[in-house]
């Protein structure tokens, strides 16, 4: 009995070992051919759709594809999608007919069909705000806009299938054309922009477990693009002699956007993560072992010294070899360490823009370093800023989070939602980085002020700047490390073994 | 005398069905020329190529180069050449005509076709000839033998040559060095950088079978194809990109011609007429971004040759004998509202 429940434990430890170093990002885009022959439940306003339209150019891209595609109109029971590999939800189809039907499919979704992105719970209700369809009669001028597009994220499964770039690209042929953008909630990714900002996205994703703009989780992938009704053959592309100069294939990337998106959105999620700290920790022993970490802090500084102790302590006890220095030491000292983590005692001023550009992960644990270490943009109290300080921040404490990328390997497991971050309200720190950081926890009821995040390697962070290696934030103050919840503790360890994960 | 009669008839009819094909409801696509002259050619041979010098026709048939008047009732010049005349080019002030059986060269002068010239090709069979003024390129086609060559178009000098596999259609070129050439055979247009003759590669052509007309619009850099299947399509040359897909007539051996302005100053921006497979389509260019189908004309009897005289807002068509007929050269013009 005993050795029965101690293969169980190993079994259950094991599980969560996999789960916990899975790779952070999305699970990669399975080949085409492994979707071949699977069903595409195609939703389009059938015989009332307006025309012109490219539904059936787009019914024969899919099945060229190798889906077998299966029409069907906005009257369509929900459960006409029980089987399907994925949704395709076209622009043609009545937004109104469809109302929620699909929102808590378990079925990944991929839609242009922007007034549809409230029903699904991708972006808020209103139009306008929240999401907008540009056409060349209402917004003429705009509809010349909406040909170009920014390459808002560089770094997830759908950018680096494209080949995407933080520039612009053409996203339809020329002519003033009818696209559709939205708005998604903190939990959504903007892999693609209008109007240079990322408030208008082309193309965003939402993982499964991702917390949608109204707050309830994505039962499965969601996708949205900006086609409008009659204008997937004006997706850009290069064919013949022109496809040999790099700088037109990278700009005509509509198509291959698309049919990524669409591959990304059929391919089977990560498992999610699960919560077992006792998992997570031995999988960060197992990490911790022969790695260097420096902790840089403000050496005997008051009233963040006892948490600093306690953080080094944790990281020791781990099996990290940690070596502590001061702020204003020289950044040399971080040549031969894997791990750089900067303290929340730490002074802006006096740390300078050491650690920028270190070629080793880096965790800022002061939320107003976000604009010197390239997190977010140089705006305080809008790009970044804090919760609870005294007579330096507008909003009182807090010590709840509301987890919106429980996805991620980052999130520990923790379900989606809000969770006790601290036991007590303190000063908690947020930023608002860009589309290529995943996003782990806001601070609530403030979707925009994101207090756990992590940008991969090689991702586009504020002005301009790549990361030379992975990149997060935590939102601990001075002495709240001492004040975490064991989900607190967990986030901190997933956050720490996400860092340094090869 | 019943024969003349009944073919009186059918002539008729047939130039009722083209007006009525001219002339359809209010909002319907109206082919934008109407035929004004039909000259019948006296020769036994088809012609086989035309070609326009601002306002003035030179057209090739059988073993001779005529040269006609704008209105078509008048024969200028007419000058008998050694071989079979297979394609035509107006080059800088002479007319360089393509000969096969034997195959040569020859540079005549544009007004009285007087020989200035000649030179014996390599290419056992020439097809067609295209002339780059922007570039001073010229190239001869020779479709049995799969090869395009550049010339010297002063002196007819080969200075360079590709071979294309397959069955080559129309070439166009784009006044900056390259040639473009349909291959039938691969569905594609084949790309030749054109200053050291050297193949690029192809540009695919989606859902387009067995290309055989090419034109080009060197200012929008617009490359329009015409496919047997009943496509044509708009691509863009600079990114191999079509755009635009419009019916057309099924068939094989169409020939494509674009011009600015093909009705006069003050008709159409610009447009495609697609010949061949029983009709002659036309594409309106409405702007860089912008076509749309522009009507369609029957023509019951097999299109020889196409030629646009934008300067006089004229497009010529040469269409074969047959059913007793001679030869004849059509001269289609534009009704005065469609020109004005």
């Amino acid at each position: 009995m005993n050795r029965h429940l101690s293969g169980l434990r190993i079994l259950a430890l094991s599980v969560g070992l996999a789960t916990i170093l899975m790779p952070q990002a999305q699970a990669a885009l399975v080949p085409w051919s492994q979707l071949a022959g699977k069903t595409v439940l195609f939703v389009t306003g059938g015989k009332a759709s307006p025309k012109p339209n490219d539904d059936a150019l787009v019914a024969r891209h899919l099945r060229k594809l190798g889906f077998v595609v299966r029409t069907v109109d906005a009257a369509v029971a929900p459960s006409a999608a029980d089987g399907a590999a994925l949704i395709v939800i076209s622009s043609t189809a009545d937004a109104h007919e469809l109302g929620e039907k699909f929102a808590d499919t378990t079925v990944p979704v991929f839609t242009w069909n922007t007034f549809d992105y409230p029903n699904l719970g991708m972006t808020g209700p209103v139009l306008h705000r929240d999401f907008d369809v540009i056409d060349p009669v209402q917004h003429y001028a705009d509809s010349f806009a909406v040909l170009y597009g920014f390459g808002a994220n560089i770094t997830s499964e759908i950018s680096r299938a494209v080949g995407l770039r933080p520039q612009l690209f053409g996203t339809l042929y020329l002519e003033p054309e009818t696209a559709g953008w939205g708005r998604p909630g903190p939990g959504g990714t903007v892999i693609a922009d209008f109007f240079g900002s990322r408030r208008y996205a082309a193309v965003f994703t939402y993982e499964r477990e991702a917390t949608l703009e109204n707050g309830r989780t994505a039962p499965a992938r969601r996708v949205g693009f900006y086609l409008g009704n009659d204008d997937f053959h004006l997706l850009t592309a290069v064919y013949g002699p022109p496809a040999a100069d790099p700088n037109l294939r990278h700009w005509a990337i509509g198509l291959k956007l698309f049919d990524a998106a669409l591959r990304w959105a059929a391919s089977p999620p990560p498992p999610p993560p699960l919560y077992d700290p006792q998992a997570l920790d031995a999988a960060l022993r197992r990490a911790a072992r022969g790695t260097k970490v420096l902790y840089v802090e403000r050496v005997n500084g008051g009233e963040g010294r006892r948490s600093d102790a306690h953080i080094v302590a944790h990281l020791r006890r781990l099996g990290f070899e940690v070596t502590v220095t001061d702020q204003t030491a020289p950044q040399s000292v971080a040549r031969g360490m894997d791990l750089v983590i900067i303290s929340g005692t730490c002074s802006k001023w006096k740390l300078a823009n050491k650690y920028v550009d270190a070629p080793i992960p880096l965790i800022s644990l002061e939320g107003l370093l976000s604009d010197s270490l390239h997190f977010a943009g140089r705006d305080r109290y809008t790009d970044y800023g804090e919760h609870g300080e005294l007579l330096e921040s507008d909003d009182p404490p807090e010590n709840y989070l509301d987890i919106v990328g429980a996805w991620s390997p980052m999130a520990a497991g923790l379900k989606p939602g809000p969770m006790k971050f601290t036991y007590h309200p303190g000063v908690l720190k947020w930023a608002w980085p860009l589309p290529d950081a995943t996003v782990i926890a806001t601070l609530p009821n403030e979707p925009r002020e994101d207090a756990i995040f992590g940008y991969p390697k090689g991702a586009r962070m504020a002005d301009g700047f790549i990361a030379p290696a992975r990149r997060a934030l935590l939102p601990l103050d001075n002495p709240s490390y001492d004040d975490m919840t064991p989900q607190g503790k967990a986030l901190f360890d997933a956050v720490v073994l996400w860092a340094i994960r090869r | 005398m019943r024969a003349a009669h009944v073919r009186r008839l059918g002539s008729h009819l047939m130039w009722v069905a083209a007006l009525a094909v001219a002339c359809p409801a209010a909002g319907a696509k109206v082919f934008p020329y109407r035929a004004l002259r039909r000259i019948a050619l006296p020769a036994a041979a088809n012609v086989s190529a035309l070609a326009v010098v601002g306002r003035d026709l030179y057209a090739g048939q059988g073993d001779s180069v005529s040269l006609y008047a704008p209105t078509g009732a008048l024969r200028i010049a007419h000058r008998r050449l050694d071989g079979t005349v297979r394609a035509l080019a107006a080059v800088d002030g002479q007319i360089v005509v393509a000969v096969s059986h034997p195959s040569s060269l020859e540079f005549l002068a544009a007004k009285s076709l007087r020989v200035l010239r000649q030179r014996a090709l390599i290419a056992a069979s020439p097809s067609a000839l295209l002339y780059d003024p922007a570039v001073h390129m010229l190239f001869i086609e020779d479709r049995a033998g799969h090869t395009v060559t550049r010339l010297d178009p002063q002196t007819g000098r080969t200075l360079g040559s590709v071979r294309l596999a397959g069955a080559l259609g129309q070439m166009a070129a784009n006044g900056r060095g390259t040639l473009y050439v349909a291959n039938a055979t691969h569905d594609a247009i084949d790309v030749t950088d054109a200053r050291g003759m050297r193949y690029e590669g192809a540009i695919p052509l989606r859902r387009c079978h067995a290309p055989h007309a090419l034109a080009m619009d060197t200012v929008g850099r617009r490359l329009f194809v015409a496919c047997s299947n009943g496509r044509a399509l708009i691509i863009d040359a600079d990114l191999g990109f079509t755009f635009v897909r419009l019916p057309i007539q099924r068939g094989g051996h169409l020939r494509a011609a674009f011009a600015y302005r093909p009705l006069g100053p003050h008709g159409w921006k610009g447009g495609v007429f697609i010949a061949g497979g029983g009709a002659l389509s036309a594409i309106q260019m409405q702007a860089f971004v912008r076509y749309r189908a522009g009507g369609r004309l029957p023509v019951t009897r097999r299109i020889t040759a196409l030629a646009l005289a934008p300067a006089a807002g004229v497009l010529w068509l040469a269409v074969a004998r047959g059913g007793g007929k001679p030869a004849a050269l059509w001269r289609l013009a534009a009704p005065v509202s469609e020109s004005q």
